[in-house]
């Protein structure tokens, strides 16, 4: 693969072509802060904004967020300065006014400093106390399940995430991948009596034939079987006693 | 006639069409726009058809009366226009029709009903050309709309049409791009990028397909220059796209028009299809071998989605979100292909640019801003409506020459200019050249060219909360910047005008107007903070004094104000006791009223109502 070097900070590093800023930085060592990134998920990244660093570039200078922007020949990026801290400090005050009940960014935020919050808090209509409306829910189930079981509704401070009309879905199969995957854990997903709750809807668990814990949900057992050709009967067991 | 296959082919039926047509035989121009339409157009133009039929009147026998397109002073209309007499008439009825063709077209004589008269100075105009609205102006863009009926090829055509084709179908792809660049032709959506500059990048991409697209999502309230091109003229569209598709090797081209445009789509449709009849369009045009034609996509009119990115996935089928735009777009843009995107007016400008050379072109306008600009002049001016003029005209001459001056002698405070992400010019920069530096230096910008003039009884932090407002209400939601610090702004700016600002406020819009212009990810969030950031450096002191004084200079903010009748002026009729929805005016008849503030909803009414100016806001 064709390398290239890029400097972060002061120091200079090889890197794959059309790697982003955030993945050489955090190879090496260097912390940039991240919410709506993960780096399995193809279009992920690009919204939250707290990996914003100082991109100089032919005697320009922007910032940019390093979780979606591509290493060039001649980049130097710079995560440490004063601007970098006051606009990610600004961004996840922002985030805190909006969701005062998150761990994930409360943290984040102390990082940075302080973290009381000027903002009125915001008392929204629905149920989104901890999300931030980072996509990065809907971009797993898209990119990585490959099932479109949800989307981003609505627009403005209403974004979030939803299924089709807010009703339960019946391409969802539950396998929890957007609740794991949600940086503030806004996702609930309950286990109970072999029946697992996501999104509105209950999954019937199967249960290991070995030690008897319900692992994984029906409905996605038979979109594996069906999607793969996988036999079913691999599925009898957990992957503990396989 | 069928297709034309050759470059002499069109020369020659430009010659028939012309060899048809007797100069000077009166036609009748009846404005067609939306505009006009809606002040009932439609009848006006059927009163003179049952009329021309009925007389057997020699009129035109080719062209009979005709419909055009937006004259841009829609709020005269229904316009009815003249030839060969070059007589404008005003608010036309269908009871004028029969007059107007007795009179005018018979006798050539004028109606001084129908014709402009200047509010300042009584002066009586029909010449079209003598009114001060169009005076002014210098038509390129807007060259051919009200002259031409936009739905008859013919009409383009005659009026020079498809010559700057013919041109550039003689140059060498390289060279049409250059007369692009040298022009100065810089792109009128907004950003002003140099379109020359922007062929030649996409050029420079290696790629066997590419595209060519025109944004007409035009989404800032207010303007309405786009639709009136693509209504009136959508034939210099299509031919300023076929001029960039030959100059950049592209096949396919897309226009982007938003839905709640109809008759743009319907005149655009109609104009494609006579291209194609006419072999303008299509397989080998004109006979070059040269294939391209031209797709319409049309837009749901999120405000967002007038973004270059945002409206590329949205005719890709995805969703209408900017993305970040790091890989720019003539490099990967729609369907991941090199792709250039253009506005309505920077096309429009293309064929005239090819014809009269990138020379001429450049000799109108200032250094860095070059030949005309579309402005839609609105708010509180008597002329309003959409004009052309050379780049660098001053505010000025913007608001008095041409817009008339401010609207019932009251003083002239600010234009807004630029859009809903635009900012507040005061008074004392009228003199500032318009162009796309100066305004930017000062703190606004061009944006589409909305032009939004305002008086003495405007409040600027009002002005900037209804901004900002439009914008929460516009964000897509993505960015954390623009989805959650816009509310937050319109939280600070409330607070301000309801009288609860502190000292903090506007600092803590000065750092959110940072977060944005810094952090945000799409045009919508980085220019945000205009509206807000111009207001407070040209007008602090009117934000001070809703802060710390809690008054409301301009007399707007309703909890900031009070009504009181001034008992002078007061003749005691009882109108306003008789009008007010809460009956707190009290009084006796021929005596002065008095208000009961406790009870006042500051509703207005009483002060509209009062023909003495007895009520007073203070
Ligand atoms: C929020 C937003 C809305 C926009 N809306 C429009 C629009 O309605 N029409 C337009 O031509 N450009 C619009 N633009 C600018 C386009 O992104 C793009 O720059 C333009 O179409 C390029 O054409 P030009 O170079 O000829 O101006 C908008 C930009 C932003 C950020
Ligand atoms: S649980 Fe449902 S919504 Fe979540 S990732 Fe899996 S399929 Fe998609
Ligand atoms: S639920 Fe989580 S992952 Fe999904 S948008 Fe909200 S914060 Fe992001
Ligand atoms: S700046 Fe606003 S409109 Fe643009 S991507 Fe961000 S949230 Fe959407
Ligand atoms: S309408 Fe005017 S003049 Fe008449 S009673 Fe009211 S304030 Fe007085
Ligand atoms: S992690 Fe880069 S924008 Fe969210
Ligand atoms: S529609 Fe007739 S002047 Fe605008």
């Amino acid at each position: 693969m064709e390398k290239i070097s890029v400097k972060i900070d002061g120091r200079t590093f090889e890197a794959a072509k059309d790697q982003c800023i955030l993945e050489v930085a955090h190879e090496n060592g260097i912390y940039i802060p991240s919410l709506c990134y993960n780096s399995e998920v193809a279009s992920s990244g690009g919204s939250c904004r707290v990996c914003l660093v100082e991109a100089h570039q032919g005697g320009r200078m922007r910032l940019v967020t390093s979780c979606n922007y591509p290493v060039r020949k001649g980049l130097e990026v710079k995560t440490d300065t004063p601007l970098v801290h006051r606009i990610r400090r600004g961004v996840l005050e922002l985030l805190m006014a909006r969701v005062p009940d998150s761990e994930a960014i409360r943290e984040m935020a102390a990082a940075e400093g302080p973290t009381d919050v000027r903002f009125r808090l915001d008392e929204g209509e629905y149920d989104r106390y901890k999300c931030i409306a980072c996509a990065l829910c809907t971009n797993v189930c898209a990119d990585v399940v490959g099932v479109f079981a949800i989307g981003m509704v609505n627009r403005g401070a209403d974004k979030k995430p939803d299924t089709p009309y807010g009703k339960p879905s019946d391409v969802c199969i539950g396998c929890g991948a957007c609740a794991y995957a949600c940086p503030t854990g806004a996702i609930t997903m309950k286990e109970k009596d072999g029946v697992r709750r996501i999104w509105g809807r209950d999954f019937d668990m199967v249960t290991c034939s070995v030690c008897g814990t319900p692992y994984i949900p029906q409905a996605q057992v038979d979109w594996i079987v069906r999607t793969t050709g996988k036999d079913r009967s691999f599925f009898d067991k957990c992957p503990d006693h396989r | 006639m069928g297709a034309i296959n050759t470059i002499e082919q069109l020369e020659a039926y430009r010659q028939e069409i012309a060899a048809g047509i007797k100069a000077d035989l009166p036609t009748v121009l009846v404005c067609f726009g939306t505009g006009c339409q809606a002040n009932g157009a439609r009848p006006v133009a059927e009163a003179f058809s049952d009329i021309i039929e009925e007389q057997g009147l020699e009129l035109n026998v080719n062209i009979g009366i005709k419909t055009t397109g937006c004259h841009g002073y829609c709020e005269n209309g229904p316009l009815v226009a003249l030839q060969p007499q070059g007589i404008l008439y005003l608010k036309v009825k269908p009871e004028d029709v029969a007059e107007i063709v007795e009179k005018t077209i018979r006798s050539g004589e004028v109606i001084e009903r129908l014709i402009y008269q200047d509010k300042t100075t009584s002066d009586m105009v029909a010449e079209y050309s003598e009114i001060p609205f169009y005076k002014h102006q210098h038509r390129i863009a807007l060259r051919n709309i009200g002259a031409i009926d936009p739905t008859n090829i013919d009409d383009y055509i005659l009026a020079g049409g498809y010559s700057g084709l013919v041109k550039a179908l003689g140059m060498k792809p390289d060279d049409i791009i250059t007369e692009i660049e040298d022009s100065g032709l810089r792109g009128r959506g907004g950003g002003g990028f140099p379109t020359g500059t922007k062929w030649r990048s996409c050029v420079a991409v290696d790629s066997d397909v590419r595209y060519v697209m025109c944004n007409c999502d035009e989404g800032d309230p207010g303007a309405f220059m786009d639709r009136s091109i693509m209504e009136g003229d959508p034939h210099s569209v299509i031919e300023g796209m076929i001029i960039g598709a030959l100059a950049m090797g592209s096949h396919t081209g897309y226009v982007y028009i938003r839905d709640e445009y109809p008759l743009a789509v319907k005149n655009l449709t109609s104009a494609l299809e006579a291209a194609r009849e006419k072999g303008l369009l299509g397989e080998s045009i004109l006979g070059s071998g040269f294939d391209f034609d031209i797709k319409i996509s049309r837009g749901g009119g999120a405000f967002v989605c007038g973004e270059s990115s945002a409206l590329m996935r949205s005719v890709a089928g995805e969703v209408g979100e900017p993305r970040a735009k790091y890989i720019r777009s003539v490099e990967r843009g729609l369907y991941d292909k090199p792709t250039v995107l253009n506005n309505v007016e920077t096309w429009a400008n293309v064929p005239e640019i090819i014809m009269k050379g990138a020379e001429w072109y450049a000799g109108l306008g200032t250094e860095g801003s070059k030949g005309t600009k579309v402005f839609s002049l609105v708010g509180k001016v008597n002329n309003t409506g959409l004009v052309e003029v050379p780049m660098g005209i001053s505010i000025r001459e913007l608001v008095e020459n041409i817009g008339g001056g401010v609207l019932n002698g009251k003083k002239f405070k600010a234009v807004q200019t630029g859009g809903p992400s635009g900012g507040c010019i005061p008074e004392r920069l009228s003199d500032l050249p318009v162009d796309f530096d100066s305004l930017t230096e000062a703190g606004s910008m061009m944006g589409s060219g909305g032009i939004i003039v305002m008086d003495e009884e405007t409040c600027m932090v009002d002005v900037a909360k209804y901004f900002i407002n439009f914008l929460v209400e516009e964000s897509c939601g993505k960015c954390t910047p623009c989805r959650d610090g816009l509310p937050r702004m319109l939280d600070l700016l409330t607070d301000i005008t309801e009288g609860r600002g502190g000292e903090e406020h506007v600092a803590m819009l000065e750092e959110l107007c940072d977060l944005l212009t810094w952090g945000a990810l799409c045009g919508l969030g980085t220019s945000a903070a205009n509206p807000v950031l111009s207001t407070i450096k040209y007008f602090r002191d009117e934000y001070d004094a809703h802060i710390f004084d809690k008054k409301c200079p301009a007399g707007v903010c309703k909890e900031l104000i009070t009504y009181a009748i001034d008992p002078e002026a007061c003749t005691g009729c009882r109108l306003c006791a008789k009008n007010c929805p809460q009956e707190c005016i009290t009084g006796e008849r021929k005596e002065p009223h008095v208000i009961d503030t406790a009870e006042c909803i500051k509703c207005g009414l009483c002060r509209d109502v009062c023909t003495f100016d007895a009520v007073r806001i203070s």
